[in-house]
């Protein structure tokens, strides 16, 4: 018998306050579940994304696979947490890795309560101040369950004044794992951080993430986020650009194809005056694959002489895809520069046809061109080691994406 | 500009702010299925009529009323609301101009609608509506002539039930959202238009709405169908006194252009929008929907300047192949205003256009939010769309917002949103400035450029009339 939405609602409700009640979680992290509720058919937020997946029971147990095909090292510091918990790592001087974890604002969602109420040990990386780290360090989190079942990473980057730094958080997962993550990156004035977010888990397992960038004090975030669909990924993304000069860049791509799903839900709040966002993500669906971008740009009163900017570019490569994009604004100021834009259309039938008029079969010139498109964005990445590793495994994703056949 | 100068423009009164007292008879606050019996039976309704009212009503009960839209008002108490007034003076039915009430006429006459030079002179036949029922209409016959109905929907349920039947309702369903079915059940009077084949409307239609009786709810329904091949223009002006108390408007608008019909549907909307403290103002609830079949074409355009509420998203439904929607729409708000408005493209047919220019401006303490929503069905081919929604801010205690929804399910579909959010630039105030002219004439200036879009797809004596509305609410709401 399948569950209707809110029955499926109240049910994910109750398993995650058992769960949590039996893990011994108190306080606000308790109360904060309590106070949650989980989406039912007609939450606004959830519209195009059905949980309906977790049916499965996901909840009921806890991921403790093995992990077949561990992620490789992008670079010689890495943190490796395996089903929520902390394996090993591998730091330089200057970056302390500790559980005693700050209070994290501007977390929404019940999933991410949820994660708070169980999480157990948060892995917290603390970056000295006036510390400028080189290499990148490689965050892999990884889970793996043969049946469904769930974990609960929850990783904080805090960057204090002055310091510099590159963090690549990757995740990896294996058969019927669901991971509820909560990641936080938290800069302090003159820092500067550069966050990869790279997500391509395998096709039958969940993802559901809460990302908060809380930009505390004057500082530069840059924000990369590539991914895939599987069976259900759902990002929530909040940056709090919370001090004046402040500046956050964020991009990403896409890819959903077979029968795989995308929701990727921003949200930048503009609190204070002369700040700078600016978002560009780039989608591509092929087969039967699903999409969803909701990019959101709020400006409060008093945050004159923003400027926040906003693009979401889609490319739809074949019937029983589907796009759902909504960029929104809500601005209380006039004071303000705000701009948006939103595309969904198709390759460009002229580009097709000068790549074919030179000999090249329909369906290259297709991979070709869907992988100009994501290419300016991937090739602007500041890290070689990311890009290597990220190029061919996008370019897997498009070849598979755009299927041979017809070149319309 | 100081914010001392722009307080003072924000504080100017409502200029068609003047209420008529004519004898009316009007039904207790109240809604039950006897006020419905009552309200059909007054109208010597049939029996199918008042059967599809009652279904609409009990529809109503089941619903909840909505709460996504991005407006904050206290919950509408139905109960406290008349269902039914009738200046009384209309039993006997003028035969002429000469035999409508002149307190009627003088009304009109104050807010520049001058009936008679209309008739004779600018050619443009006229279905008033004073509160609930017709008062008039003019050019009948020439339009009968034509092969054109134009009459009240009162009228046409008793003369062309079959037309009626057929199509009321069928573009916004008796239970299609809360207040269309509150209309389907107590819809007063409004207008109705038939356009036969081959016909092209020999002049524009046009209805003037006003609201008058205290605590009288007014839900007009309107019904326009363009038989294959014809077009027509129909234009659609509001205007209501100064009240303390919030007045409900939920009106429906159905229109239907079949293959290779056109449709143009223009609307200046200006109603009491409240005073600067939010109290009073029209609340404004409006389901307006156009089904265009094959090569067809509907366009909307509107100028909405009024009401303490608006939530009012007209929309086209591209069921035919090659079929085209417009939706072009300027919304001013100031005070307590608030404005939840857009449109909808749900595209169907292969090679289905539509196109949405929507310019929102926000002055005081007034908040006006763009929502609309684009959908690209599977099998639309080749449907385009564009959209482009900007803001202008004036002060820094308003709000706009903008929430486009975009769903694409097929790949061979173009769709294009774009949005931007800007005030009147100081560079451009100092430009206007340094060559003489007053601050108050400039803005005036840089918002009708920014309206320009909008403003060139109305009809000429319209979009006259839209320029003059916003230099008005300007006077009284701009820095």
């Amino acid at each position: 018998m399948t569950l209707s939405a809110s029955d499926l609602a109240i049910d994910l409700k109750t398993q995650a306050l058992a769960n949590a009640r039996r893990h011994g979680s108190d306080g606000d992290a308790l109360t904060d579940l309590e106070a949650a509720s989980f989406p039912e058919r007609k939450t606004e937020r959830w519209k195009y994304t059905s949980l309906k997946a977790l049916a499965d029971g996901h909840l009921n147990a806890v991921a403790n696979g093995e992990i077949s095909q561990p992620l490789p090292a992008l670079s010689e510091f890495v943190v490796t947490i395996n089903n929520g918990q902390l394996q090993g790592s591998s730091l330089p001087a200057g970056v302390n890795l500790h559980h005693d974890a700050p209070v994290v604002n501007g977390l929404q969602t019940p999933f991410a309560a949820y994660n708070g109420a169980v999480c157990g040990q948060p892995v917290v990386l603390e970056v000295a101040a006036n510390t400028r780290i080189e290499q990148p360090i490689h965050l892999q989190i990884q889970s793996a369950s043969e049946a469904p079942a769930h974990c609960n990473p929850r990783v904080i980057v805090k960057l204090n004044a002055g310091a510099e730094a590159t963090v690549i958080e990757h995740y990896h997962a294996e058969g019927q794992a669901l991971t509820n993550a909560v990641t936080a990156l938290i800069t302090a004035d003159n820092a500067t951080l550069t966050h990869y977010r790279l997500q391509g888990e395998q096709a039958n397992t969940l993802h559901i993430g809460t990302l908060i960038i809380d930009q505390q004090g004057v500082s530069k975030v840059d924000s990369y986020q590539l991914m895939t669909g599987n069976r259900l990924r759902r990002n929530d993304v909040r940056a709090l650009v919370n001090k004046s000069g402040a500046e956050l860049n964020m991009k990403g791509i896409f890819v959903v194809r077979d029968k795989s799903h995308v929701d990727n839900q921003l949200c930048v709040e503009h609190a204070v005056p002369n700040c700078q966002s600016d978002q560009n993500f780039r989608g591509l669906a092929g087969e039967s694959g699903k999409a969803v971008f909701n990019g959101r740009i709020h400006i409060h009163p008093f945050a004159s002489g923003t400027n926040a900017e906003l693009s979401n570019k889609n490319l739809l490569l074949n019937p029983g895809a589907e796009i759902n994009t909504k960029p929104e604004l809500e601005i209380y100021n006039d004071d303000v520069k705000c701009a948006h834009g939103t595309t969904v259309g198709q390759l460009d039938a002229g580009q097709q046809f000068y790549l074919q008029s030179r000999g090249i079969p329909a369906a290259e010139a297709k991979r070709m061109l869907s992988l100009g498109f994501v290419n300016e964005l991937l090739m602007a990445l500041p890290d070689a080691a990311v890009t290597e590793w990220a190029q061919p495994w996008l370019e897997a994703e498009l070849t598979h994406a755009s299927p041979a056949g017809d070149a319309a | 500009m100081s914010q001392a100068e722009l307080d003072k423009l924000i504080r100017s009164n409502y200029e068609a702010g003047f209420s008529t007292t004519v004898d009316t008879e009007t039904l207790p606050p109240g809604l039950s299925e006897e006020v419905i019996r009552f309200l059909s039976a007054k109208k010597e309704e049939p029996e199918w009529m008042l059967e599809w009212r009652l279904d609409s009503y009990r529809k109503w009960q089941e619903m909840p009323s909505p709460g996504w839209a991005h407006l904050h008002h206290d919950p509408i108490d139905f109960n406290k609301v008349s269902y039914y007034s009738k200046p009384k003076s209309l039993d006997d039915a003028p035969k002429s101009l000469d035999e409508v009430d002149p307190e009627l006429l003088a009304t009109y006459e104050k807010l520049g609608i001058p009936l008679h030079e209309q008739e004779m002179l600018a050619g443009v036949a006229v279905d008033v509506v004073f509160d609930s029922s017709s008062v008039f209409t003019t050019f009948k016959e020439k339009l009968w002539e034509a092969g054109v109905i134009f009459c009240s929907i009162s009228e046409a349920i008793q003369n062309h039930p079959e037309l009626i039947k057929k199509y009321l309702g069928s573009v916004v369903p008796k239970g299609d959202n809360f207040y269309a079915a509150l209309n389907s059940a107590v819809f007063s009077d409004g207008s109705f238009v038939y356009i036969p084949k081959g016909v092209r409307c020999p002049m524009e239609l046009s209805t003037y709405f006003r609201i008058n009786e205290a605590n009288t709810g007014q839900f007009e329904r309107t019904l326009i169908i363009a038989d294959e091949g014809s077009h027509v223009s129909y234009l659609e002006g509001c205007t209501a006194p100064q009240r303390d108390e919030n007045q409900l408007h939920a009106a429906v608008v159905e229109l239907v252009a079949l293959p290779g019909a056109e449709i143009k549907y223009s609307t200046v909307q200006n109603w009491y929008p409240g005073d600067e403290n939010g109290k009073g103002g029209i609340y404004n609830f409006v389901t307006k929907r156009g089904v265009a079949h094959d090569n067809s074409k509907i366009s909307w355009t509107q100028v909405e300047t009024g009401s303490a509420i608006t939530w009012k998203y007209p929309s086209v439904i591209l069921r035919g192949d090659n079929s085209i929607g417009e939706f072009y729409s300027v919304a001013l708000t100031r005070h307590m205003q608030q404005a939840d408005t857009g449109t909808k493209m749900i595209h169907l047919g292969k090679n289905t256009k539509s196109t949405i220019i929507s310019k929102g401006i926000s002055a005081g303490r007034s908040s006006n939010s763009y929502r609309g929503l684009v959908r690209i069905s599977p099998r639309a081919e080749n449907a385009r769309n564009f959209t482009q929604c900007d803001s202008l801010l004036l002060g820094d205690t308003c709000g706009a917002h903008t929430f486009p929804y975009i769903e694409s399910k097929n790949p061979s579909a173009t769709i294009e949103h774009e949005a931007t959010t800007s005030k009147v630039s100081d560079d451009q105030m100092f430009l206007c400035r340094q060559r003489g002219i007053d601050p108050e004439k400039a803005v005036s200036m840089i918002v009708n450029g920014f309206c320009k879009e909008v403003f060139k797809e109305l009809p000429m004596e319209f979009a006259v009339e839209a320029g003059k509305l916003l230099e008005v609410s300007l006077e009284g709401a701009v820095g």
